[in-house]
């Protein structure tokens, strides 16, 4: 059939462009210096091997350093691919848990409390991310510089949670005006104050939006670098895409190696999106359509 | 009742005041804090001379001849990466609402792109452009599309236009699931109506599919330009503005005289610049595409 065969055709086109470019780097990851500098490349790995990640994961050991055959040229920093790792992951967590409870308990304010100034609260909220990023970096380094916090972890966490939090609060919001209100009369009449509700009716009720929220969170935090280029300076805070992009702009790194370090780099939000793949896409696209 | 008023103040109060304390902080002083710097003429090399200049900072950049070639390469780059990232969509979504056995998957696939970290995205166009060893070289040779290895991003009239590609492979699955959930809430009535006056496909779409996606179609636009825009990660990583000034967009511009030749003063005019562009160009959308309502 006709619709069959064009159905399929796209299917395959479609699966080539979005993972082609990924499982290049995959394969490339996967291959030794001279594997991967073959002319013509290498399609799929000669002897497939882990001594990339290897290579990455004793850096820091200055025996295993030592012995550099195992993956070509490893770059300086090689070493601080780990602590950055580490970084990263200690960021993203601490926006995750801090990002919630402030959208939680902001969201529910904003969507249930008649309260004054409810609408000039959600519009300034939501007006801070009208300002581009790059515009926002020059006074917020500075204000750091002189708060004395350039490079620490919590001045990221900090930034990150400014930048994810009126997101995560317009998706909670949006979710929480579908909760029946009469739940919410219900929980007072029973004797509920506001932080009862809040207990006891909204956050059962929207788990969906808060696992939407969290995962929203932790990925912008993994995957920034802006911030971080501008706010970090070296290992004690710097986090994985920094680490990365120094590599990258390094010529004499080995190829092999850097391909690696961008899969570790890609593997914890992509597990994350997919697992919780119907969460974010109704998180992510919520109010799309009221519009 | 002015208890219990006085009571949900108060408790909305404690609730909000948390994120207003951070937005404060982190977002609202600093946009007010860099208005004030942006008068002044701010070079940390010299940390002691700070004259207030009144706006000489933005008339000297607003006479620059690198701030022009900024904007053209911005506007060159929006322009296309916002194009093709919408059409893009607008297929892949076309494409998904159909039902067929293993539309589940590949929309679960949707999302590699989207949670890829951008210097990843970078460093993996980078490696597929690479003039010796990438992949674009190999297969363009090998289908026979091309005779021999080139410098792809060393071409100064290519390299804005590959930025570009990686850019799209990276923003096109958000805007094709905002308009795949715009493109679900169509009733089939509509389509049925239009199938029983006898409309083709292509009319269906023109007159069916099309207007009832006019939300979703502006929250994409809207949304691609901002963030294109403002885009910055892949310069850096990729080409340095290079080669030449091939690639030298505003972002870039506000980074390397902010952080390389330390000028705060003039940086912080043109994230003004830039700042007031993108609400000029979100106004412009929501004016003309938003109000024209069916």
């Amino acid at each position: 059939m006709a619709r069959r065969l064009m159905l399929a055709l796209f299917s395959a086109l479609f699966v080539l462009y979005v993972a082609g470019p990924v499982l290049w780097l995959l394969s490339s990851s996967l291959q030794m210096e001279s594997e991967i500098t073959a002319v013509p490349p290498n399609w799929l790995p000669p002897n497939p091997g882990l001594h990339n990640f290897i290579a990455i994961f004793t850096a820091g050991d200055s025996a295993e350093y030592a012995n550099r055959g195992i993956a070509g040229f490893l770059p300086s920093g090689a070493a601080n691919l780990l602590p950055s790792l580490y970084n990263s992951l200690q960021v993203g967590l601490w926006v995750a848990a801090l990002n919630l409870v402030f959208s939680l308990t902001a969201a529910y304010a904003i969507a249930v409390i008649d309260f004054k100034g409810r609408r000039a609260t959600l519009y300034t909220v939501l007006a801070t991310r009208v300002i581009p990023d790059i515009a926002l970096v020059v006074p917020l380094f500075l204000v750091i510089r002189n708060l004395g916090l350039i490079n620490s972890i919590g001045a990221l966490v900090v930034t990150y949670l400014a930048v994810t939090v009126p997101f995560t609060i317009f998706i909670l919001i949006s979710y929480f005006e579908g909760i029946p209100r009469d739940l919410y009369r219900a929980s007072r009449i029973d004797g509920c104050g506001h932080w009862g509700a809040l207990r006891h009716v909204y956050l059962p009720l929207s788990l969906p939006a808060l696992v939407a929220a969290l995962m929203f969170a932790f990925l912008t935090s993994w995957n920034e670098f802006l911030f971080a280029l501008v706010l970090t300076q070296n290992a004690a805070a710097q986090t994985l895409p920094i680490i990365i992009a120094g590599f990258v702009m390094d010529f004499t790194t080995s190829f092999s190696f850097v391909n690696a370090a961008g899969v570790i780099a890609i593997v914890p939000p992509v597990l994350l999106a997919i697992i919780f793949q119907r969460y974010i896409v109704s998180g992510l696209t919520a109010g799309a359509v009221k519009g | 009742m002015r208890l219990r008023l006085s009571y949900d103040d108060r408790s909305a109060a404690i609730l909000v005041l948390p994120v207003l304390a951070v937005l404060l902080v982190v977002a609202a002083y600093p946009i007010l804090y860099s208005f004030w710097v942006s008068l002044h003429d701010i070079v940390l090399t010299r940390p002691l001379r700070r004259p207030f200049v009144w706006f000489e900072n933005y008339e000297r950049m607003l006479g620059d001849a690198r701030f022009h070639t900024a904007v053209l390469r911005t506007t060159v780059y929006t322009v296309v990466t916002v194009t093709v990232t919408t059409a893009l969509a607008v297929g892949v979504a076309l494409f998904l609402n159909e039902s067929f056995r293993g539309n589940k998957l590949l929309n679960a696939l949707l999302l590699l792109p989207w949670a890829t970290p951008s210097i990843v995205n970078g460093l993996m166009w980078k490696w597929i452009y690479d003039p010796t060893y990438g992949l674009m070289n190999a297969l363009l040779v090998k289908l026979g599309l091309l005779d021999s290895y080139r410098a792809w991003l060393g071409d100064p009239d290519l390299t804005l236009f590959l930025i570009s590609n990686a850019a799209i492979w990276k923003q096109m699955p958000l805007a094709a699931l905002l308009l795949l959930v715009t493109m679900k809430a169509i009733p089939d009535d509509l389509y049925r109506a239009a199938k029983v006056d006898g409309a083709t496909v292509f009319q269906r779409f023109v007159h069916v599919t099309l207007p009832a996606l006019r939300p979703g179609l502006m929250l994409v636009l809207v949304y691609e330009t901002m963030i294109s825009i403002r885009h910055f990660d892949l310069f850096l990583i990729m080409t340095q503005g290079g080669p030449g000034d091939a690639s030298y967009t505003l972002s870039w511009l506000i980074y390397v005289e902010t952080f390389r030749s330390l000028r705060f003063g003039t940086g912080a005019a043109l994230s003004y610049l830039l700042a007031m562009l993108t609400f000029l160009l979100s106004w412009l959308f929501i004016r003309f595409l938003g109000e024209r309502n069916p």
